[in-house]
């Protein structure tokens, strides 16, 4: 369930049960100062019609002024005396002896609620001496009184209630939703920032607002992310510190292998050997020293643009020329496509592209030129094994190799992170593809290029 | 869990409603008002009241009874009224909270004072017989203006 949605649930239900307990308890108290004022008022309406009548009633009674008393109280009424009863109405469904029991007991009027819901009464007549005292005249009266009414009008009062509690559940779910929106957007603020540090810019930030907790946090996001890009930077200040020292000492050093180089023939065949190793180790340092300040120039943001008004066939032609490829690498290139860009950036590219494609492919390899609209392409193809999906995410990766076994290759492991580097220079980008049978490599250079 | 609480406070919500069952409640003072006859007062011969129950069979009205009174001879040896009887016996009462105005068809000359208290003995008799409280009293008003009409009057017997 959602961070909202548990919001929005726990702050309708709270507003519910508070409104339905409130009209509850209205409801309660109501319905039962109803119920009592009816049977006060039904009692009392009862005594009133036997006091009414009792005075001129023959006593002790008979049959008839047994019935005139019936008759004056109403329905569903009983009277008894002695051994004469008079009843009429509903009044012999009910089970008297709990009235009964009380009103012989107390000598007052006697009420009950039965189910129905009804209201028995039980009223004992009593003869009152002229000096006032009262003593039972053996005389029983017994009504039964419909509480149908109260009960609709209660139900009325329940019904009403309910609603007005009902009300209240859509006004609380828009609260609840406003709510759960000003706690939920700073977080969702938090989020895009940490994806976008995921994803490895670490100039992301969040503006922190406010004074609650979830400021605390983004204050808090805001310094690792600074902490990330001081480590990132100093790492990299380092690499790039270490590649310039190892320069210098590789220089004299490529100076003495050059000098070992022309004097190999006249070595001794072991230490020719040696000598021939010693010189195509010094060549693969210098050349990874050589990537690796390249590199440092784009992480430091140094690297420079020297473009020209360049035509991309001519361009890949040269560079497939001055490496002796140009036997087997097929040039599709239908139309000469000029735009203005960095021929030797250019050339690193090409050249890195067809060579992992010579190296690491099969032949046919084809390198193909062209032009959309608003982009020139240069697409290289072989017919490899190709770039699986576990592969292809990594391919562009510093010092990353598809085969940890296959270490002494003699690339660097930089070569195609600095060809994006130098792409992305030229506001262009390069992909990788799985061509199925074979890896694609596109790199796009945007047409538009005064613009820049 | 949550829908079953909302399911109990509903069903709470709407059992708490309408009218249900009671045990016995006691409510009010029992009506009274059945008599086997009408008490009316006469006077002795060292001049004390004393009762005498008329069995009329029920207890009737004020205006009955004082009908009686004014008409009756006592039945009893020893005992005498003090109203004169001329035959007129219609008497007027009118009931206000806790006091009865009677309207005699007779002037204060044609009654003496224990006369006037048979009367007033007998209407409270009734009125208390029928239900009203033992504070209530009695004026009694003449055909001709007389100071008699005046005060409240108790019963002197029964002391109310």
């Amino acid at each position: 369930m959602s961070l909202r949605l548990r919001l929005v649930t726990a702050f309708v239900l709270v507003t519910v049960l508070g409104a339905a307990a409130a009209a509850w308890a209205s409801v309660t108290s109501a319905s039962a100062a109803l119920v009592t004022a009816a049977q006060q008022q039904l009692t009392a309406a009862v005594a009133a019609q036997i006091s009414a009548i009792a005075p001129e009633l023959t006593f002790p009674p008979d049959q008839d002024a047994l019935d005139r008393l019936r008759a004056a109280v109403g329905p569903d009424t009983l009277v008894t005396y002695a051994d004469l009863t008079s009843e009429n109405g509903t009044i012999n469904t009910f089970d008297l002896a709990t009235v009964r029991a009380s009103m012989r007991d107390t000598h007052r009027l006697a009420a009950q609620r039965v189910d129905g819901p009804w209201l028995l009464i039980g009223a004992p007549v009593v003869t009152t001496a002229p000096d006032g005292s009262r003593t039972p005249s053996g005389l029983e009266v017994y009504a039964a009184r419909d509480l149908g009414p109260v009960d609709r009008q209660i139900d009325g009062l329940a019904r009403d209630a309910a609603r007005t509690a009902a009300l209240a559940l859509p006004l609380s779910a828009l609260l609840a939703l406003a709510a759960a929106g000003s706690v939920l957007r700073p977080v969702r603020r938090l989020r895009d920032t940490a994806r976008r540090l995921a994803a490895g810019d670490l100039t992301a930030r969040t503006v922190p607002r406010g004074a609650d907790e979830l400021t605390d946090l983004t204050v808090t996001i805001n310094e690792m992310a600074g902490a990330l890009q001081t480590m990132q930077a100093d790492a990299r200040r380092f690499a790039a510190d270490v590649s310039h020292e190892l320069r210098t000492p590789l220089a004299t050093l490529t100076a003495v292998v050059d000098v070992l180089a022309a004097t190999a023939g006249a070595l001794e065949p072991d230490a020719r050997e040696s000598a021939q190793m010693a010189i195509t180790e010094v060549g693969r340092l210098t050349r990874l020293v050589e990537d690796l300040v390249e590199v440092s120039r784009f992480d430091a943001g140094t690297a420079a643009l020297r473009t020209e008004e360049t035509d991309l066939v001519d361009m890949v032609r040269d560079c497939l020329r001055a490496r002796g490829w140009t036997g087997e690498v097929e040039l599709i290139a239908p139309s000469p496509v000029r735009t203005r860009a960095d021929r030797r950036r250019l050339d690193v590219i090409v050249a890195n592209l067809v060579g992992n494609a010579l190296r690491h492919g099969r032949p046919p390899v084809r390198v193909r030129v062209a032009a959309t609209a608003a982009h020139a392409l240069i697409e290289v193809t072989d017919a490899g094994p190709g770039l699986p999906p576990d592969v292809l995410p990594h391919v562009f990766a510093r010092f990353w190799k598809r085969d940890p076994a296959r270490s002494r290759t003699p690339g660097s492991g930089l070569g195609l992170s600095i060809a994006r580097e130098n792409a992305r220079l030229h506001g262009g980008d390069l992909t990788a593809a799985d061509a199925g049978g074979g890896a694609r490599f596109t790199l796009s250079l945007p047409l538009g290029t005064e613009d820049r | 869990m949550r829908r079953f609480l909302l399911i109990g406070a509903l069903a709470v919500l709407l059992g708490g409603c309408g009218v249900r069952p009671s045990g016995v409640i006691t409510t009010g003072e029992a009506p009274t008002g059945v008599a086997p006859g009408v008490t009316l007062y006469f006077v002795t011969e060292d001049g004390a009241l004393a009762p005498q129950l008329r069995e009329t069979g029920r207890l009737g009205t004020i205006p009955e009874a004082l009908a009686l009174l004014l008409d009756a001879s006592p039945q009893d040896a020893g005992l005498h009224t003090e109203i004169e009887a001329h035959g007129v016996t219609r008497v007027v009462a009118d009931t206000e909270p806790g006091l009865i105005i009677l309207r005699l068809p007779l002037a204060d000359y044609e009654l003496t004072p224990r006369g006037i208290d048979q009367i007033v003995c007998t209407t409270l008799g009734v009125a208390i017989q029928r239900g009203e409280p033992r504070t209530t009293r009695v004026r009694t008003t003449f055909t001709l203006p007389t100071p008699a009409s005046d005060p409240l009057r108790t019963c002197p017997l029964t002391g109310s």
